[in-house]
């Protein structure tokens, strides 16, 4: 019997991440400006690409860039259920999933951040299952799969009956409030995930509390101490990070990307191109990341202005990677996906997580 | 038919312990004190310990004589059994002999007593009528409580507050042998009084209970202090170990080409390997490897620095030449509690040192799986620093199945793992972390060490 499966991609989602903007959500243009690209048709392409050749499977999809675009020419069979006119918006992503239920879809895929999501939620709430595939750049919500590959593996599985369901929340920040450093995390609600077990994002968490700050501190002391090596640092974002600089009496931007060098603030809050411009002249270039939340990503989540070009740049062994043993613990693996497949496979592999000072745990980074 | 066990008859008990101090190509460099920053004497010493005890410590005789009194104690466990693990040999379908000797036969469950005892019986002796000392997850404590009961002698434990509230069967054994504990932080102590003012939380460090143990016994008339390894009587007392496996193997008429044993402050290792080293020395078995297994979270002879430091986080023991990662370094909570120390025996460190012995580092979580192979097929439960020892032996195993070769390996089975079983079980829900020291992040921090102008 045919299976109807609604699909909708949101053009726009991810752009800013790698100039730097923190969401793309109201800076569509400001985006476009400073030379952002595109991601999430090139993500869905690589969902579509997934599948494979699967049967009895009809796609409903908008127009253009939302949807028909990257299914053309993939051999799959869908059908244009909506025309989106002008610039895409939230208005068509409501009136397509409007189609979608008239259709009685069995299962919405969507491609985009936790706003695409947000959006989605507020038309189907639990009534649909959905899945997400990652391409924004705030992705704290737990709907999304770990990457496109793996949304295409939980769709067969749920064709063929061997996934199971789970209520996924979906998180969001204030944007604004993103920009200006303040984590401001919102619960809109849960939408109903299928999965198999591992291949599905958890929540992501901040953690807090007296034991991890200290265990930030002793990361942080021994960061002071091997960072005055004369390198150029580039550091992070988030919590972990913005404590060595804190050690270091510098202030650091929490959700950006900052450079640093012999205790010095080089930079602040830099995008892909500026990293670029400043480490050309500079003899030793070394990164030191935290992985984002529960999840594990080190690169690809957060962290999108160190671009692959950047990473390839300076090297696998140049990176440095600090962790708390609380964050570590909910953390099994380490995950990259940094849209370069090649590097994901250089990055993957057994590796040493700064935990506390002068101690390291050994943890394995997968490429999704 | 090849033997299971090899036992020696009590009568073959060794009446001597073997001091390699008289066979080192180089002597040891001196100790200096932590006060002075001169070279430490013995009267700054004996505060701490019984004459007869430092005199053993600084002693270039190869032979000293294991008093009866303390020969018939041993006799309670001693000759320990030499096994040959047939089992382990076919699981690993090696041609490689694989010998063990079990310590874990003694009352406390491990080697510690064959030193615990010789120092209660010396304090005795010269009228000692308290000994102070620190455990972690308490090995050492209840050893050294059960050899003072033996001698009538008041022990006082001061055990790491974390493990003193979540690991009370030691504790209970300790109590059992009817030596006092303490928490540490305690208020018995400045240092801990200081320390418990600040917070009175604090769950403790080795560190600090080794500052309460010593000014516990400093402060205190006909108090003196004990330590469970490091020092050069200790490793010399613990050479029981291999002067009798040593006649065990006379009796197979095989010798092993490699000895192994894991190291935490070294004693265990020096006991099994010193009496072959002793052969090597002389020149008579120059082919011997003598493995060292330790932790790759606390890689103290694989990634430290030789060099002086203080034996102690606070500085008031004595500073010694030894391989060390610095004395401020605090390991990471590995559930072989008895490797996690920054430095090693200076015995140990200086013929790693010269290369005559070999060192090696595991993780936590390949650890335990060697172990997990060794009870699965030799029914032994051993302690998690134990099976670093396995692990190597494993290693060391398949390269002969590789080369074909049957080479006889020898290793300390130091002790049982009865107390473990709560890391077993993390073990056993994928829950162990495998910790590593960041060497090279590291090396420009090993800055903090005290300056010493060797004389």
């Amino acid at each position: 019997m045919m299976k109807t499966i609604g699909l909708l991609i949101n053009p726009i989602s991810g752009m800013g991440g790698s100039v730097g903007l923190k969401g793309t959500d109201d800076l569509y243009e400001k985006a476009l400006a400073l030379g952002a690209e595109k991601v999430s048709s090139k993500r869905a392409e690589i969902f579509l690409e997934s599948l494979g050749n699967i049967k009895d499977t009809l796609f409903l999809v908008p127009s253009g860039e939302m949807g028909e675009d990257p299914i053309k020419n993939k051999g799959l069979q869908y059908e244009v259920v909506y025309s989106v006119n002008g610039l895409t918006s939230k208005i068509d992503t409501l009136k397509t999933i409007e189609e979608f239920k008239k259709r009685k879809v069995e299962i919405i895929i969507f491609c985009g951040g936790d706003g695409t999501a947000r959006d989605i939620y507020e038309a189907v709430a639990t009534e649909i299952p959905v899945i997400g595939i990652p391409a924004g750049v705030k992705m704290f919500s737990s709907v999304f799969a770990i990457n496109p590959k793996a949304a295409a593996d939980i769709l067969k599985a749920f064709l063929d009956g061997s996934s199971k369901y789970k209520d996924s929340d979906v998180l969001d920040i204030d944007e604004e409030s993103y920009r200006a450093d303040k984590f401001k995390m919102k619960l809109y609600g849960y939408l109903k995930t299928p999965y198999i077990p591992h291949l599905i994002q958890d929540a992501k968490s901040l953690f807090e509390g007296h034991d991890e700050e200290m265990a930030k501190e002793g990361i942080a002391v021994f960061a002071s101490e091997f960072m005055s090596d004369g390198s150029l640092y580039i550091v992070g974002a988030g919590s972990t990070t913005a404590k060595i600089a804190e050690v270091m009496g510098i202030k650091k931007t929490i959700l950006g990307v900052d450079l640093i060098k012999d205790e010095k603030l080089i930079a602040s809050d830099v995008n892909e191109k500026n990293i670029l411009n400043l480490i050309k002249n500079e003899k030793s270039v070394k990164i030191i990341v935290s992985p984002i939340g529960a999840q594990g990503f080190v690169f690809g989540r957060g962290n999108q202005q160190i671009s692959s070009q950047i990473l390839r740049k300076i090297g696998k062994d140049n990176i440095i990677i600090i962790a708390t043993p609380q964050k570590l613990e909910n953390t099994p693996f380490l995950l990259v996906d940094t849209g370069d497949a090649e590097l994901d496979d250089m990055l993957s592999g057994k590796t040493l997580v700064i935990c506390s000072y002068r101690m390291a745990q050994r943890k394995e980074i997968r490429k999704d | 038919m090849e033997k299971t066990k090899i036992f020696l008859d009590e009568n073959y008990m060794p009446k001597r312990w073997y001091n390699i101090q008289a066979d080192l190509p180089k002597p040891l460099p001196p100790v200096y004190s932590p006060r002075t920053l001169k070279r430490a004497t013995l009267e700054e010493l004996s505060v701490l310990f019984p004459m007869e005890i430092l005199k053993q410590e600084v002693s270039q005789e190869r032979w000293i004589d294991i008093p009866q009194e303390i020969r018939d104690i041993y006799a309670v466990w001693r000759p320990s059994p030499l096994y040959r693990a047939i089992r382990l040999e076919k699981a690993l379908k090696t041609p490689a002999k694989i010998y063990f000797k079990w310590e874990g036969v003694s009352p406390a469950g491990s080697h510690k007593p064959n030193t615990a005892v010789p120092q209660a019986y010396y304090n005795m002796k010269e009228g000692t009528q308290t000994i102070t000392t620190e455990t972690g997850a308490g090995q050492w404590g209840s050893a050294l409580s059960y050899a003072t009961s033996l001698f009538d002698i008041t022990c006082r434990v001061y055990m790491v507050r974390v493990s003193y509230e979540q690991k009370p069967y030691r504790r209970n054994l300790i109590h059992l042998w009817g030596a006092e504990v303490f928490p540490s932080p305690s208020n018995k102590t400045n240092a801990g009084r200081s320390i418990l003012k600040e917070n009175p939380e604090h769950p403790g460090s080795l560190g600090i209970a080794i500052s309460e143990a010593v000014e516990d016994a400093a402060t205190h008339e006909d108090t003196k202090y004990s330590l469970g390894s490091v020092l050069n009587h200790v490793c010399m007392h613990q050479t029981v170990i291999g002067l009798e496996s040593k006649e065990q193997f006379k009796m197979e008429e095989r010798y092993p080409d490699i000895v192994i044993g894991c190291v935490g402050g070294g004693s265990n290792f020096a006991g099994i390997s010193f009496p072959f080293l002793h052969d090597k020395l002389k020149g008579d078995k120059k082919d011997l490897r003598v493995i060292a297994v330790e932790p790759q979270s606390c890689p103290t002879l694989t990634k430290g620095l030789y060099a002086f430091d203080y034996g102690d986080s606070t500085k008031l023991g004595p500073i010694a030449k030894m391989f060390t990662l610095g004395h401020d370094f605090i390991p990471p909570g590995i559930h072989a509690g008895g490797l996690r120390y920054h430095g090693a025996s200076p015995i140990v460190s200086a013929l790693k040192d010269q290369n005559i012995i070999e060192a090696q580092a595991y993780y936590q979580t390949e650890v335990f799986e060697a172990a997990m192979l060794f009870a699965q097929t030799e029914g032994h439960v051993p302690a998690p620093e134990t099976a670093h020892a396995i692990k190597s032996v494993v290693e060391e195993a398949k390269k002969c199945k590789q080369t074909g070769e049957e080479k006889v390996i020898l290793f300390n089975a130091s002790g049982h793992g009865h107390f473990d079983l709560k890391s077993y079980e993390l073990y056993l829900h994928g829950k162990l972390t495998d910790f590593e020291y960041p060497t090279e992040l590291v090396k420009q921090s090993l800055k903090k060490l005290p300056k010493i102008t060797e004389d």
